[in-house]
């Protein structure tokens, strides 16, 4: 009797999780630095990212090598002088959608959301709160977000040299097309 | 007389030296990413074998991989569309979980690419998020 009510909590399980977990591993995280004596933009096309809309769970995870800058030379210093990508190849957020009843997963439309979570970038974990938006069209959702972050507070040491190109804040820019298949 | 001349052509020498010195500082820091299409790959290899290699030892296979341009050949499973023009085409590798992902930049042509076709390619490799990802990626055949 123990056996099968176990074995029926874990069938439940999987039944509920089924279909409710919406992934993605063509996400998109870009970010922008402006000063007056240059703008500083990188593209990163190759996020994945697990949204489970039942329990509001929100999971995004990135390699730091697949930031592309316009130029080479920002590119090589930003993986090996700044984030050590050697060292810390991962960036990750694993957090939760605070205010998940606003969102209503059966009728199109956009929702504003609050997300709270783990913020790991260059090896050092923060607590971040941020404002994003949910869209819903039919079978597919979307998840978008801007906020900044100061690279001082991640221990993202940036010489004196270059510190009157980088921003002090970054601000950083998240598009996700969810599918519940996975390949979109 | 000639001491004084002797003065000019140092002064020029070295006025030149500096001004040659900031032209080639300005065109290294304004370099833009290698077009593949003129690069030698480092490795030429399948997809399935590609992946095989990061599963079998994802720290060996980054050190051996990340960073050099590497030839994949393989069957087109998706494209997606990214942000700013790019093109994400993704590579079956026989496992259901790992694939490989060829990001293209806006300016690539990719016309003509379609689902189920054998194509060999052409990227940068950053490394295993939970795929294999290739980036500033041209392609060579289909």
């Amino acid at each position: 009797m123990k056996r099968l009510f176990f074995l029926l909590i874990i069938t439940g399980f999987f039944i509920q999780s089924y279909g409710q977990k919406y992934i993605t591993k063509n996400g998109y995280i870009g970010f922008f630095s402006h000063t007056p004596v240059e703008d500083i933009k990188a593209d990163n096309n190759q996020v994945a990212s697990v949204l489970d809309i039942s329990t509001g769970e929100i999971v995004f995870q990135v390699l730091i090598r697949s930031f592309r800058f316009e130029k080479a030379l920002m590119e090589q210093h930003f993986n090996e002088n700044y984030m050590e990508s050697e060292k810390h190849p991962r960036a990750t957020f694993t957090g939760k959608i605070t205010n998940l009843p606003a969102v209503s997963f059966s009728s199109p439309g956009v929702y504003e959301v609050e997300v709270e979570g783990d913020l790991t970038i260059h090896g050092t974990v923060k607590k971040v709160k941020e404002k994003g938006a949910i869209g819903v069209a039919g079978e597919s959702i979307t998840a978008s977000s801007k906020f900044s972050i100061d690279p001082e507070d991640y221990n993202i040491k940036i010489p004196n040299v270059v510190r009157n190109k980088i921003a002090k804040t970054i601000e950083i820019t998240v598009i996700m097309k969810y599918s519940t298949s996975g390949n979109q | 007389m000639k001491l004084k001349s002797a003065r000019k052509i140092i002064l020029f020498v070295i006025l030149l030296t500096g001004l040659a010195g900031i032209i080639a500082g300005i065109r290294f820091y304004n370099l833009r990413n290698k077009n593949l299409l003129k690069e030698k790959p480092d490795f030429t290899i399948t997809a399935e074998e590609l992946r095989k290699e990061f599963e079998s030892d994802e720290i060996a296979s980054t050190s051996k991989f990340v960073n050099k341009i590497v030839e994949v050949t393989g069957v087109v499973s998706s494209i997606d569309k990214g942000e700013n023009n790019a093109l994400n085409v993704t590579l079956t590798t026989g496992s259901s979980l790992s694939s490989i992902i060829c990001t293209f930049s806006g300016n690539t042509d990719t016309s003509g690419l379609k689902a189920g076709q054998a194509v060999t390619l052409r990227g940068e490799c950053s490394g295993f998020l939970m795929d294999v990802l290739l980036n500033n990626c041209v392609l060579i055949s289909k």
